[in-house]
């Protein structure tokens, strides 16, 4: 025990003098959390969070004007501005970037609609035999409607068509409502059922797969950014741990503990369980910074979920996983640079191909079958389990034993690896 | 095997994987208790090699070691205890200061407490760097750290003390007080092994002597009687009479 708690002891006093190496491990993944969190907001918020500005110049003075502007303002995603403007200016305007989208509805756009729908009607009635109106104007029904939609040059595709697939709903619903009142109307029936308003005959109905008794969570920019840069940076702490393996090689100290009485398993331990306490206190910080830094910035509280032991146990394993990497990296290179290079460089690869930067489901297949594979996607997965989906100790053990697991696996290639190196 | 005998050694050969010949090649020697032991050679030789298979660095490809009774092969744990080992290199930790390195290499041998501080006091006052114990090893001159690398070797007592080219690059007052040191420890009971590529220090300095070349050992004995068997003035002649004056990396 006393070579244990000394190497500790050691390693800890070692790591405290190494400004370069504190900043590395605490300030750089403090300030990463807190910079991704900010920047990623807007994506990660909902669209009813996020209004676009919109510009509707409305020329109609009917329904189908009053119609698209509710249906825009009940889909609650855009802030909607009237002006009363010519289409150059609208286009100006948009081209400016004051506004990303712009509709204009012509003038007596609803009295060309109702006049296209009640000569399609009498045509139809015509060609069945129910009526013989000869007020058929062909030239009428190829009258055009357009209404005029503009957009910013940045506008993406999908929200191109996202738009105009909700603003094709609306009128189509005003088209059949003109449809069935004018054939209503040529039928003769009543005119009670010809004021009826068409009802929607499917529905959608939103259920949210996770079942606390808490409020809904959701994967905003804080439950992702938090848990998952904690995992990075404790996955950094490779750089210093190898940096000090390759040092005390090189400086011979290395030699000296090998010259000394008892296992150099019991200086590793040392140096694990520092390394592995350092991690802990990054991730106790970086949950802090999610909980109380964060809300100060205008951006939601990290929701940490119910079990503090399981979050306890992601964090342990994760910090093994870490250091365990870091000795094998540290063993296998001969030089600090090569390390710090191939440390850095292969961290970034697994956190990238982990999710850290942007959620695995937006991930090509291939793409989330090598996530698989990633230490840092075991780790995430398990805080995103305790943080979003209110799981416990049982539910992410699978990740756990994974993480453990890459651990004995990297200590075991070490281990091997100085062995046939040191004969 | 000797009972006056610190290290009997028969036989040792070591092989390098892809490398022909070996760095070690079939040498035997005898190391009497209490003497100061110059293992001698030119680079590439083989005494760093030996040293670290005595010190367990390494391990042997063939023959046997005893130190002080103890196999090599089977007592290692035993031998670790009682040997000490000042490497060439400065192998402390920079950012420590000296009393804090000297602190966990006493740890490492199981020392503790009073006793601990009493023996880092009392070697730190020997060597001269009493005064320096809570400054950072960093900030230590060349012939400082070989003093405070000197105390980290025997500060547990060792009872062999096994020495790589420790007064390299030192200073000539430095040097002095480390070879004075060690032959008060050699008076206090302590076998030496020592390498040197300074013959004139060796030759004040080893009561035995071995010169080892392509991995055997091509003389050995009291420096003066070596000397004079072969016909030289001094260590510095004999060695390079034995060795060749062709350079080695």
């Amino acid at each position: 025990m006393l070579r244990l708690y000394s190497t500790i002891q050691k390693e800890m006093l070692i790591l405290l003098r190494d400004k370069g190496g504190l900043i590395i491990m605490f300030i750089m993944p403090m300030a990463m959390i807190t910079l991704m969190a900010l920047i990623q907001d807007a994506p990660f918020r909902d669209y009813q969070e996020l209004k676009i500005p919109l510009l509707m110049v409305n020329n109609d003075k009917g329904n189908l004007g009053s119609t698209i502007d509710s249906g825009l303002y009940q889909s609650k995603i855009f802030e909607i501005t009237k002006l009363p403007l010519s289409r150059d200016e609208v286009k100006q305007k948009v081209k400016s970037g004051e506004f990303n989208i712009a509709i204009i509805i012509p003038e007596n756009a609803s009295d060309l609609l109702n006049s296209k729908v009640s000569h399609f009607v009498t045509k139809k009635l015509n060609e069945a035999g129910l009526s013989d109106s000869s007020e058929i104007d062909e030239s009428k029904l190829a009258a055009d409607l357009s209404l005029e939609i503009l957009f910013s040059p940045d506008t993406k595709k999908s929200f191109k068509s996202s738009i105009l697939s909700s603003l094709k709903q609306s009128t189509s619903k005003i088209e059949t409502q003109t449809l069935l009142e004018l054939f209503n109307k040529e039928l003769k029936q009543s005119d009670n059922g010809g004021n009826e308003k068409m009802k929607d005959f499917v529905n959608f109905k939103e259920i949210n797969t996770v079942e606390t008794d808490e409020e809904v969570l959701k994967l905003n920019s804080v439950q992702h950014n938090v848990p998952a840069w904690t995992i990075f940076g404790m996955f950094f702490i490779v750089i210093s741990m190898s940096g000090s393996i390759i040092k005390e090689r090189d400086e011979g100290s290395y030699t000296r503990i090998l010259t000394m009485p008892g296992s150099y398993i019991t200086v590793l331990l040392g140096k694990i369980s520092a390394y592995l306490l350092i991690c802990l206190i990054q991730c106790v910080l970086m949950l802090m910074v999610g909980l109380y830094i964060l809300p100060q910035m205008g951006l939601p509280v990290l929701i940490i979920g119910n079990s503090m032991i399981a979050v306890c146990v992601v964090a342990v394993s994760a910090g093994l996983a870490a250091t365990g990497y870091g000795i094998l990296v540290g063993t296998i290179f001969k030089t600090h640079q090569q390390a710090s290079t191939f440390g850095a460089v292969s961290v970034v690869i697994l956190a990238a191909l982990g999710g850290i930067w942007v959620p695995v489901f937006v991930m090509p297949e291939y793409l989330r079958i090598m996530s698989e594979f990633s230490p840092l996607y075991w780790g995430l997965s398990a805080f995103h389990n305790l943080f979003l989906s209110g799981g416990n100790l049982s539910t992410i053990l699978p990740h756990v034993f994974k993480l453990l697991a890459f651990c004995f696996i990297n200590l075991g290639i070490a281990y091997f690896f100085n062995q046939k190196h040191h004969k | 095997m000797s009972i006056s005998a610190a290290i009997e050694v028969k036989n040792l050969v070591k092989k390098y994987t892809d490398v022909a010949i070996p760095a070690v090649d079939n040498i035997s020697f005898t190391i009497e208790k209490g003497s100061i032991f110059g293992l001698l050679g030119p680079n590439g030789a083989g005494k760093t090699t030996t040293i670290s298979i005595l010190c367990g660095l390494k391990k042997a490809t063939s023959g046997e070691a005893t130190i002080l009774g103890l196999s090599l092969k089977k007592q290692i744990s035993e031998i670790k205890q009682i040997i000490g080992v000042v490497p060439q290199e400065i192998a402390l930790y920079p950012t420590l200061t000296a009393y804090e390195n000297l602190r966990y290499i006493g740890n490492m041998y199981g020392l503790r407490g009073k006793n601990l501080t009493t023996k880092i006091q009392e070697n730190l006052e020997v060597v001269g760097l009493a005064s320096h114990a809570n400054h950072r090893v960093e900030t230590f001159s060349g012939g400082m750290k070989r003093r405070i690398n000197l105390v980290a070797g025997i500060l547990h007592t060792p009872k062999v003390l096994f020495l790589d080219e420790p007064t390299v690059g030192v200073d000539v007052q430095s040097r002095n007080l480390i070879t004075e040191h060690l032959h008060l420890l050699n008076k206090q009971g302590c076998t030496i092994i020592y390498t040197s590529h300074l013959m004139e220090e060796a030759e004040n300095l080893c009561s035995a002597i071995a010169v080892i070349d392509h991995g055997q050992i091509i003389a050995s004995g009291e420096p003066k009687t070596v000397i004079k068997e072969h016909g030289s003035e001094n260590l510095e002649q004999l060695f390079l009479k034995l060795t060749g004056k062709t350079l080695r990396d």
